[in-house]
């Protein structure tokens, strides 16, 4: 994935993910997730997700958690990845107040 | 098939078997794990099916040799060797979900679809080289037809990574 670190820039799909990490999901629920707060607008391919899972995961930004033996594997953020995501909303509220400096707030 | 109504129950090596699914559709996805190791191969699938998806496996050609074992040094580190156990003979990945109405991919972003289409690049490009050096060797233009034969599929891929980057820049699926 190429998420910016250094800027802080977050793809829009690794940012949804860790928004969803904030409790314990599995593969199937991170989707839905992500379908249900964009009201259908982003929909993850299980490829995409499971690449983005494992991409994450090795950055150390989520965890898997719980023992899930015979459950299906669940996924956690961690406090690195919730520093991530804070940065994140920081530079997107700059964004947006530019662009509504910008465009004066209508849409 | 499942536009007809049809569910797949089985592959083998030859062979489809489908059953008639009722009232509830089905969608399907073909994906080149070729690449993979055992242990990647594994856990996408486990994967998959804690989704809520059915996985079958196919192999992409009949493989008809003595020995089933091969090396494939475009492969990640651990699927060099492709043997029974691993992705000799089921090369491909087939997923069924149940169909809700909405379109069934398994890679959605253009860094993912890019990513994809490199790995089902690299066997082609591979077998490219191999024959084109044969056929410098060997001064045979057999070589040099299957080189070609390469080639095509190659270039295909090449300009779907291509156009996918251009994509990329601005968007990100």
């Amino acid at each position: 994935m190429r998420d910016n670190v250094r800027g802080g820039a977050l793809t829009e799909v690794t940012f949804y993910i860790l928004l969803s990490l904030y409790s314990p999901k599995h593969g199937y629920a991170v989707m839905q997730f992500i379908e249900e707060k964009t009201y259908g607008r982003l929909t993850l391919g299980a490829g995409t997700l499971y690449g983005a899972l494992g991409s994450l995961k090795d950055k150390g930004w989520i965890k898997p958690c719980g023992d899930y033996g015979d459950r299906k594997k669940e996924y956690i953020i961690t406090p690195s990845g919730r520093e991530i995501v804070k940065r994140e909303y920081i530079r997107l509220q700059e964004l947006v107040n530019v662009a509504a400096g910008i465009i004066g707030g209508s849409v | 098939m499942a536009d007809k109504g049809y569910r797949l129950i089985r592959t083998s090596e030859l062979l489809y078997e489908f059953e008639q699914c009722g009232s509830k559709r089905v969608r399907y996805c073909i994906e080149f794990i070729g690449q993979k190791s055992k242990s990647s191969v594994r856990e996408y699938h486990n994967f998959l099916e804690d989704m809520g998806y059915r996985v079958f496996y196919k192999n992409i050609n009949l493989n008809y040799s003595v020995g089933k074992i091969r090396w494939r040094p475009w492969a990640e580190k651990c699927g060099q060797i492709a043997a029974n156990g691993t992705t000799f003979n089921r090369e491909l990945l087939i997923v069924e979900r149940e169909d809700d109405g909405k379109p069934f991919s398994l890679h959605t972003t253009y860094e993912d679809k890019q990513n994809y289409y490199k790995s089902v690049r690299k066997p082609y490009l591979f077998l490219f080289a191999f024959s084109a050096i044969l056929g410098i060797v060997m001064q045979a233009w057999a070589w040099g037809i299957f080189a070609a034969a390469f080639l095509v599929p190659a270039i295909f891929y090449q300009i779907e990574v291509m156009q996918l980057k251009r994509q990329a820049r601005t968007k990100e699926w």
